[in-house]
């Protein structure tokens, strides 16, 4: 039976070696309480500066899926940020994927359960957003703890320009394409119905681990469609209403 | 179109199962070789039986098939249309009576209401904008006569493009108000979001779905005429429908559309 910071360091040795393992929980189960506490460890270990958070698990399919009742988060950092419109490099990474996404910045601490008018209120801007996602684990395949140890498979994001938040954000249009061709659509509105309301979730997450959201970070409130593979070549970019676009170029 | 025994035939068939609300087998079963042409020959035979006692008008058409996923799922490269007649409109909010409607689903999309005539060839997005009085939400709910959604393209063609009834929203706005290539749809099943899309989603802009349409027509030496409602095609993923369901479409800028179904007969 291996300690938290054992998993951890496996984990940390996959993202370092580019080389994906089976599953944490193929060896021994564990809670998902223990995999936020592996995420931690895991952080540690990669020592980057955070500057937000990402919301996993918030289309009803997903949840319905894995069986579950309430989103996950992960854990971004500096590091992870890319700038839009840049060329980024597969070559750290082991299969990546990418998802168009919605970003929120805030201006104001969020603690406790927040209604959607008081999250909304807390925030600065509304951006789209792209998300890299790269599971540590082999074909994607894990658990929810399993995922949550992994920082929900974060890698890296991309955010286009920020928008004072003075249109609805509920249902905005959402296109993710790919050299140019549509690949997938949504809108806003995957995102448990709302954006705001995967904001108002995370919040409660945090609470339940007595922490609160910092005044200033940014949120991936959840992708809006399927993954797509991201190969090396590849110019992806979404297309939001009303906030623009997001892309990159990856090389 | 020449109407022939076998589609006077086939439109039987499916007449009857939509009355009887009891599916049929695959027309393309019994009709290995029936064609496209066919198809809306067998469909055309059943609106004009539709409309022949007077009660009911033909109020416009429906373009189905406007996802590239659904054609890829079809092996077709373009869409198709049914027709739209008065018995199949309801107002926002209605109850509709599930026990008429065979194996529902309901899709999210809007409804061009225009004011000149659009005739084809030749007809692109820009005709279809300045033709356009106004546009409504719209919930399209699906049927198909037969069984199991067993459909090949031939199928859901003659079935009339396999619609069964359209809910219209009350609030009109005109197309220039909108981002629309971008604007969102959200379809809530019972309060929980179930379908989302983006009318780019549909032949990657609804006008020119209708463009289609209208130019389509144009083959057939007719037009798209003042007063025609038409819907343009589905902006995200299908959903099926039981007893009881309550359903909510939200387009982007057009405010919203709501129905719910009840059980027993109407």
């Amino acid at each position: 039976m291996s300690s938290k910071l054992a998993k951890a360091e496996t984990l940390y040795r996959a993202i370092q070696s580019r080389k994906a393992i089976p599953r944490l929980t193929a060896e021994e189960d564990f809670s998902i309480a223990v995999g936020y506490e592996i995420q931690e460890e895991l952080l540690k270990l990669q020592a980057g500066q955070v500057v937000g958070l990402k919301m996993g698990m918030t289309s009803k399919a997903k949840m319905l899926q894995m069986k579950i009742d309430a989103p996950i988060f992960g854990v971004l950092t500096k590091e992870m940020l890319i700038a839009n419109r840049a060329q980024y490099s597969l070559s750290q990474l082991i299969h990546p994927r990418i998802e168009p996404e919605i970003a929120f910045l805030t201006k104001r601490e969020l603690s406790g359960n927040p209604s959607g008018e008081e999250a909304l209120a807390a925030c600065e801007s509304v951006a789209a957003a792209l998300e890299v996602i790269d599971s540590r684990y082999e074909d994607f395949s894990f658990t929810l703890a399993d995922v949550v140890a992994d920082n929900c498979s974060a890698a890296g994001f991309v955010i286009g320009a920020w928008h004072p938040i003075s249109v609805p954000v509920d249902n905005l249009g959402m296109v993710l394409k790919v050299n140019g061709s549509p690949v997938q659509f949504g809108s806003s509105a995957a995102l448990l119905g709302d954006p705001v309301l995967s904001l108002v979730e995370l919040v409660k997450l945090l609470a339940k681990q007595g922490k609160s959201l910092p005044a200033g970070s940014i949120v991936l409130a959840g992708a809006a469609t399927a993954a797509v593979p991201l190969n090396i070549g590849d110019h992806v970019a979404v297309e939001v209403e009303k906030l623009g676009t997001a892309e990159i170029y990856a090389c | 179109m020449q109407e022939s025994p076998i589609h006077t035939q086939l439109a039987q068939q499916l007449w009857e199962a939509r009355i009887q609300a009891s599916p049929c087998e695959p027309l393309s079963n019994t009709a290995s070789t029936l064609t496209i042409p066919d198809a809306y020959s067998i469909s055309d035979i059943n609106m004009r039986r539709r409309v022949a006692q007077g009660a009911v008008r033909l109020v416009g058409k429906k373009i189905g098939l406007t996802s590239l996923a659904v054609q890829k799922q079809l092996q077709v490269l373009e869409p198709d249309f049914g027709y739209l007649t008065s018995d199949m409109q309801f107002a926002d909010e209605a109850i509709l009576p599930i026990s008429t409607l065979i194996a529902p689903k309901v899709e999210g999309e809007v409804a061009f209401v225009l004011k000149k005539e659009l005739r084809g060839p030749g007809v692109d997005r820009a005709a279809v904008l300045a033709a356009t009085d106004y546009l409504l939400p719209v919930i399209e709910i699906i049927d198909s006569r037969v069984r199991d959604w067993k459909i090949k393209i031939v199928d859901t063609i003659a079935d009339n493009a396999s619609s069964a009834a359209y809910i219209l929203g009350k609030e009109r706005h005109a197309i220039k108000e909108l981002d629309f290539a971008l604007a969102g749809m959200a379809l809530f099943l019972n309060g929980e979001v179930a379908s989302t899309g983006v009318a780019m989603a549909c032949l990657g802009h609804p006008a020119d779905a209708v463009a289609w349409l209208a130019n389509t027509m144009a083959r057939f030496g007719q037009s798209l005429l003042p007063g025609e409602i038409i819907l343009s095609g589905a902006f995200g993923p299908v959903v099926p429908v039981f007893e009881g369901d309550h359903v909510l479409v939200k387009i982007s800028g057009l405010g919203k559309v709501e129905c719910r179904f009840s059980g027993g007969n109407s």
